[in-house]
């Protein structure tokens, strides 16, 4: 039976457990034995990104050891920080003849969850049902970041039942940008509203994404301006029978 | 709140700004994708360009010796400056020598990087901008708010203002009126300048060539009119051969204008008769960002910045810039920075220094600046390694975290402690649930103060009850009856680009392209009667025509009048084309013909047909023996107020090109 460890991010984890479960949920009934390591906690992602590489590489390192020895595929329900272990584990460790091999071992293991499906396991329907009409917002990382994008539209193309509309600029991003968010909040808060009346005009009640950064940001704009459109992460969706 | 966070409020609060940021947006990212439809292969273009760029830096001093050796050859005076001072200086005193008390200057972006007409004006000569765009904001005593269209962020409503304050014209919100009339001011500022300024897109380091593209006219008038002609480059602007160039420029226009060519792409090799040139090659940090042993800072870090080739496509598609425009890119001095958008938030502290640090802050890092570069620089790696303080000032670098809130930056060492401390982080993560239900009992949501950043636009989810972690654990093992997987039938690849080949000849082609941008084609078996015919239906009997190119005889008979000399107040000049270019609908006229393409209100082009060539790749070699020369597509024109398109800046309003199909066959 194959085995995947899970990494569930640290956002997932603290905000969002039922992702994980629908994550797990979804692996157990392909027959993909699940691991959770226990000791995982964050990949640096939001360290690194606003430039401070020692702490990055801090996390890093501990990230490392955790999984270096575990067995299987890194399966994560987000686009950024699979980005963030296949790319800029390499540019953190760059030079490090100690480490560099470590991290790149990792980053190789690493796979976004519908890549993961699609790509690796080579399942586009996976018998999930739903009533009404869905949108999906293609996370900055998961698109530009691992030009992950077909994958996430073929499983959501197979959903029974459910109508799939497109989101306008539907590319753009909607403004959380890990540390920029609370940096420059007059800046994210533009494109949140831009983002958010898109929404509106998709006219579609629930939207769909693959990062629990996007989901955060999204959601907690249409909960300030009262809207009734709900975020869900796509492992979600495709748990739902 | 910082300074730079203070311009980044206003911008957004302004409302005129705002919708002439949305305008420029939506048109330049429409423009650009269908430029780059014509072209199927731009992704492997795009992979080559990165190629050819990463390889001029890698070897700059080498091309750069090349191309210094090949423009001395040439006759072109070179100078090379080291700093701001240094350009400054070289080009003082070439003003002083020629006693110059008025240079017009074509859109140079190096030249706003040194702050040149500052440095001029104290010294009392005028310099004037010539760029309908530049000439707009140089009215209104600003910078360039974008590196290709500098008014991008106004309103026809400003330069109507404008125009009725400092020029006297009566209020006009007609864009071609207000386009009439600067090129009707500026025609004089051409024909008495002492001194023609220019900045350079390419150095050729085959032949020396400076290649220039423009679309009004004015790079063309400065570069061929005035006595003296100044070209200013950054060294880090060249390419090693005509094929590497015109590879660039089937990506460069695309990228910043969306067009297959710009109206005038020149290129220039030797001075004209009685035209001295000199060639300013400014370092200001540049090797410094190249050259690991002048950084101080391991692996040149930002050397990928120098592959740029100033399209601007960066900021068109970043939505930072679309918020702020180039004004609201400061610095701490609140000096606003030379270069805006996602290139300049790292070559402006790249080559400036600690004073632009905390522009790499204001990204998401989404990556769509990355997506439009036509040679495909990692932008957003770029940003995250001037945050980590990689922008070398002088032989020091910059902290990590550079440009960061203390309180940010505090508060992510913390969670850094947590995050290498299991036991700890999963502890802390119940406080912060605990924390989360005593502010927020009953819903799902906390509102946090807007002096949080995140509270000032969302809510924040309430941190859960109980943790994936902990939930783990209680359903540790659980296997639930396995289906089997369900195979994947469907082919779900994307689709292949496959663009029909084009089966119509290259005269057709060369007629539908041209037509497309307002030029006029003929076909003819007799050019000199057909033109002829052309004057005499438009009533007009005098053209400055360049020797050799129509029967002189039958002109006379026919009572048109013509000479070969250089007279500003013909309406039309006539010329030969050395070629024609299928796929974009461009004419090729070098040495003799620049005058009589430039300065006359219409522009006749005699083109034989078999001259005419599929693309630009095919006729670049022909630019090699000529003095200067340049790629003509289309008639003289500006996007500068409002992304307006209107016909006849500088240049010819009319382009009319006759065919010459009698010897074809």
């Amino acid at each position: 039976m194959t085995t995947v460890q899970l990494f569930i991010t640290c956002l997932t984890d603290s905000f969002f457990p039922q992702t994980g479960e629908a994550v797990v949920d979804i692996l157990h009934r392909l027959g993909i034995n699940v691991d959770f390591a226990r000791e995982q906690t964050c990949c640096g992602q939001p360290q690194f990104n606003a430039g401070l590489r020692k702490d990055a590489r801090a996390i890093a390192e501990h990230t490392i050891k955790v999984f270096e020895n575990a067995i299987g595929d890194i399966v994560t329900p987000s686009g950024s920080c699979a980005h963030h272990f296949r790319h800029n584990y390499l540019e953190l460790f760059e030079g490090d003849s100690t480490w560099l091999p470590r991290a790149k071992a990792i980053s190789e293991r690493v796979f976004e969850f519908t890549e993961y499906l699609v790509d690796k396991l080579n399942i586009t329907d996976l018998g999930a049902r739903w009533d009404g009409t869905l949108t999906y917002h293609p996370s900055c990382h998961t698109l530009r970041g691992i030009n992950v994008d077909r994958q996430p539209r073929a499983l959501l193309a197979n959903i029974h039942g459910a109508t799939l509309v497109d989101l306008p600029n539907a590319e753009e991003c909607c403004g959380f940008g890990g540390v920029m968010s609370v940096e420059h909040p007059e800046l994210s808060a533009e494109w949140l509203k831009r983002k958010i009346s898109n929404l509106e005009a998709s006219q579609a009640p629930t939207l769909v994404v693959t990062d629990a950064g996007c989901l955060m940001h999204i959601a907690g704009g249409l909960s300030r301006q009262k809207k009734s459109q709900r975020v869900m992460h796509i492992a979600e969706v495709l748990n739902h029978q | 709140m910082n300074i730079f966070r203070e311009r980044i409020v206003e911008s957004i609060n302004n409302e005129t700004l705002q919708i002439a940021l949305d305008n420029n947006t939506e048109r330049r990212l429409k423009g650009r994708a269908t430029a780059f439809e014509s072209i199927p292969d731009w992704r492997e273009r795009r992979q080559r360009a990165h190629k050819v760029r990463a390889d001029v830096i890698d070897h700059l001093d080498e091309y750069l010796a090349q191309f210094i050796a090949k423009n001395k050859e040439n006759g072109v005076i070179v100078h090379r400056a080291k700093d701001s001072a240094e350009a400054i200086q070289i080009i003082l005193n070439i003003a002083r020598q020629t006693s110059a008390r008025l240079i017009a200057k074509s859109k140079s972006m190096v030249s706003e990087e040194i702050e040149l007409n500052h440095a001029l004006e104290k010294e009392g000569i005028q310099v004037i901008e010539t760029d309908l765009g530049e000439y707009i904001v140089q009215l209104r005593n600003e910078k360039p708010s974008h590196i290709i269209t500098p008014a991008a962020h106004l309103r026809k409503e400003q330069v109507a203002e404008l125009f009725h304050e400092k020029l006297g014209i009566p209020y006009t919100i007609d864009i071609p009126t207000l386009t009439a009339t600067a090129r009707k001011v500026l025609r004089e500022v051409f024909l008495n300048a002492d001194i023609g300024f220019s900045g350079v897109n390419f150095g050729v380091a085959e032949t020396g060539s400076v290649c220039i593209v423009t679309n009004e006219g004015n790079g063309r008038m400065v570069t061929t009119v005035p006595p003296v002609h100044i070209a200013l480059m950054g060294m880090e602007r060249l390419v090693s051969n005509l094929d590497d160039l015109s590879l660039l420029l089937s990506l460069l226009p695309r990228s910043a204008t969306g067009q297959k060519l710009t109206v005038y792409t020149q290129l220039l090799n030797k001075p004209l008769a009685d035209q001295t040139r000199h060639l300013v090659i400014l370092d200001n940090g540049r090797a410094r960002l190249r050259d690991p042993a002048l950084s101080g800072v391991e692996g040149s870090p930002l050397k990928e910045s120098l592959y740029c080739i100033r399209c601007g496509a960066c900021l068109n598609a970043c939505p930072v810039f679309r918020e702020l425009s180039g004004h609201a890119y400061i610095g701490k001095d609140k000096s606003i920075a030379p270069y805006p958008g996602p290139i300049g938030s790292i070559v402006s502290p790249g080559l400036l220094g600690e004073n632009f640090v905390h522009l790499a802050q204001a990204s998401s890092l989404c990556g769509a600046c990355k997506d439009a570069c036509p040679v495909d620089i990692d932008l957003p790696k770029l940003l995250t390694r001037v945050r980590a303080g990689q922008a070398a000032e002088g032989r020091r670098k910059t902290e990590e975290g550079a440009g960061l809130s203390p309180v940010t930056k505090f508060g992510l060492q913390m969670y850094t402690r947590l995050a290498t401390h299991p036991k700890l982080y999963a502890v802390s993560q119940k406080f912060a649930s605990l924390g989360s239900y005593l502010i927020s009992p009953h819903s799902q949501w906390m509102r946090l103060p807007a002096l949080t950043g995140w509270g000032y636009s969302k809510d924040l989810p309430r941190f859960a009850g109980r943790t994936f972690r902990e939930r783990w654990i209680k359903n540790d093992v659980l296997v639930n009856k396995m289906k089997a997987p369900a195979t994947d039938k469907k082919d779900s690849s994307a689709a292949s680009h496959s663009f029909p080949q084009s089966d119509i000849n290259p005269v057709e082609q060369f007629t539908k392209e041209l037509t497309a941008l307002g030029g006029h084609v003929y076909q003819t078996h007799n050019p000199t009667q057909g033109i002829i015919e052309f004057l005499k239906s438009r009533g007009l009997d005098k053209i400055l025509l360049e020797p050799n190119t129509l029967d002189e005889s039958l002109l006379q008979k026919a009572g048109i009048g013509f000479t070969h000399e250089t007279d500003p107040e013909i309406l039309v000049g006539v010329t030969n084309a050395l070629c024609g270019l299928a796929d974009t609908g461009s004419v090729l006229e070098a040495d003799g013909a620049l005058h009589a393409s430039l300065l006359p209100e219409i522009h006749i082009a005699v083109l034989k047909s078999n001259d005419i060539l599929p693309s630009l790749s095919n006729a670049i070699d022909l630019v090699k023996d000529k003095k200067a020369a340049v790629f003509i597509t289309g008639p003289s024109r500006t996007a500068d107020i409002e992304m307006t398109l209107t016909i006849g800046v500088h240049g010819p309003k009319e382009i009319h090109v006759f065919v010459d199909d009698s010897i074809s066959g």
